[in-house]
């Protein structure tokens, strides 16, 4: 599984890339390959208030119902259309083109108290 | 593998390529292999696919009494068809229920093999007798329309097998039953072969071009054919004349069948419900259990909320699909909203199936389901 250095994960398998003053959000290889064939992306409105923990938003593939869960509190400020007629970008594409939303987080420091690399590669070999 | 589980003998050769292992019906089966259920679906729509139905039951009766045995228990004729034909046919309660539906391979004169779903291949086995040889074979279906193209070059005697015939070949000196039936919608065969040859039958497959397909397609492939699943379609309280399957009733069979009783009476009382195909306006995959608001298309009151026995995602048509049973006065083109999990998915009432079976006259690349046109560019 492909869990790149440069990232931030959450424990429920979504991953984040400081950029700015924003994270852009997606989900991992790892729970792209577990979902199987994504074929709807219900996306998040922007504007929406993150709650770390809890229920982002919704990925549907041909075997279930999945949520995608806020790995830190803060505003959605843009999300990827481009999924909602491509939903497959999640699948092919997890730390690209296969995006979820760019969060403005709550504080600064949340970004800094995710999982490394390391750690999360670790939960998922466990 | 997980204890208490049934395997295959093609298990290790699925472990062994990249197979996601699923337990269905009491077997450990692949649910999908390294490409995905949407490739290998539309591999089985465009080309072909190879699937592993070992979980399938096979119970052998042998004799001179077996086919008074199955005139008598199942619902079709089978003096319709004789030796070297199938039949798809229903073993039902004394309400009608379908105890589980099957097909009849009529392999010889005096051998039948019956193949009941998994999970009740023990009742079917208990109602009409015979010998559960279910251990000594694999069952592999290949599925589509180049089925035929990847069965020249691998067994050449088997690809003229014509439609629902049966028949005992050999290859490279193994017995194997060919039968050109499926459950995808698509032309091809299955071929039960002795357990020990299994991998080899299955690597010559795919080495000529045959998708490896797991259950997940097998279930979104039959789901668009619009054909019933037991657990879903079929099970207790549910009659063939519910399901729109009057077809595999044989009224006037000299001696009846079990369950015949009580289908007259329900014949004679009308209909109640009508199997329908509800099609989504947009992707959002629907989900059995999913309820149906069926609005102004029937006075309020009068008809409980109906609920999906089946739904997902269609890879040919792009949309969410489900199946559902209706009052019989809604009619196709019924605008109606879907449902579940506190959302609400506007949905048409279609008739089934969503893609035409093969040979049916819509078949190839211009395939129009429902009226709609084919996206060309499903995912």
């Amino acid at each position: 599984m492909n869990v790149p250095e440069d990232l931030r994960y959450s424990s429920d398998h979504e991953w984040c890339r400081q950029e700015g003053d924003h994270v852009r959000v997606g989900i991992t290889d790892y729970a792209q390959d577990a979902l199987g064939d994504i074929v709807y992306v219900q996306l998040p409105e922007p504007g929406a208030a993150a709650s770390a923990g809890q229920p982002l938003c919704e990925l549907e593939s041909t075997k279930s119902v999945s949520d995608v869960f806020a790995p830190l509190d803060g505003t959605v400020v843009e999300v990827n259309s481009e999924l909602v007629d491509s939903p497959q970008r999640v699948n092919e594409d997890p730390y690209g083109e296969g995006w979820i939303c760019l969060i403005k987080p709550a504080s600064a420091e949340a970004f800094g108290s995710l999982m490394g690399a390391e750690g999360y590669r670790k939960l998922i070999e466990a | 593998m997980s204890p208490g589980l049934r395997a295959s003998p093609l298990h290790s050769w699925h472990r062994a390529n990249g197979a996601r292992m699923v337990e269905f019906g009491g077997w450990e089966m692949p649910l999908q292999f390294g490409q995905g259920t949407l490739a290998e679906h539309m591999a089985c729509r465009r080309a072909a696919a190879v699937f592993d139905v070992s979980h399938l039951g096979t119970v052998r009766l042998e004799g001179r009494d077996a086919l008074g045995v199955l005139q008598s228990n199942l619902t079709n004729d089978l003096g319709k068809i004789g030796p070297g034909r199938a039949q798809y046919t229903h073993l039902l309660g004394e309400d009608g229920s379908v105890v589980d539906d099957l097909i009849v391979w009529w392999v010889a004169e005096e051998r039948f093999d019956v193949m009941p779903n998994a999970s009740n291949t023990a009742s079917v086995l208990g109602a009409v007798g015979g010998r559960d040889v279910t251990a000594e074979r694999a069952v592999i279906a290949l599925q589509g329309p180049a089925a035929r193209q990847v069965l020249a070059v691998t067994f050449p005697e088997a690809a003229s097998v014509g439609h629902f015939r049966v028949t005992r070949l050999s290859w490279r000196g193994t017995p194997v039953t060919v039968a050109a039936t499926g459950y995808t919608g698509e032309d091809g065969v299955e071929l039960a072969v002795p357990a020990e040859a299994a991998v080899g039958l299955w690597e010559a497959l795919v080495g000529a071009g045959a998708v490896p397909a797991g259950l997940g397609a097998r279930d979104t492939l039959r789901l668009e054919a619009g054909l019933p699943l037991h657990g879903h379609e079929l099970g207790p309280g549910i009659t063939p004349l519910d399901a729109g399957l009057s077809w595999v009733l044989a009224w006037g069979k000299p001696g009846g069948f079990r369950g015949l009783a009580a289908l007259e009476k329900q014949r004679a009382a009308g209909p109640r419900v009508k199997l329908a195909g509800l099609l989504g306006e947009g992707r959002q995959p629907m989900r059995a259990g999913y309820e149906v608001a069926l609005g102004e298309a029937v006075p309020s009151g009068t008809a409980p909320p109906a609920q999906l026995t089946s739904g997902n995602y269609s890879p040919v048509l792009a949309r969410g699909i489900g199946m559902c049973f209706l009052p019989v006065g809604v009619a196709p083109g019924t605008t109606v909203l879907v449902r579940g999990r506190g959302q609400e998915l506007p949905a048409k009432v279609v008739k089934l199936p969503f893609v035409p079976k093969a040979g049916s006259g819509a078949g190839g690349a211009g395939r129009s389901v429902a009226g709609t046109p084919v996206p060309t560019t499903a995912s």
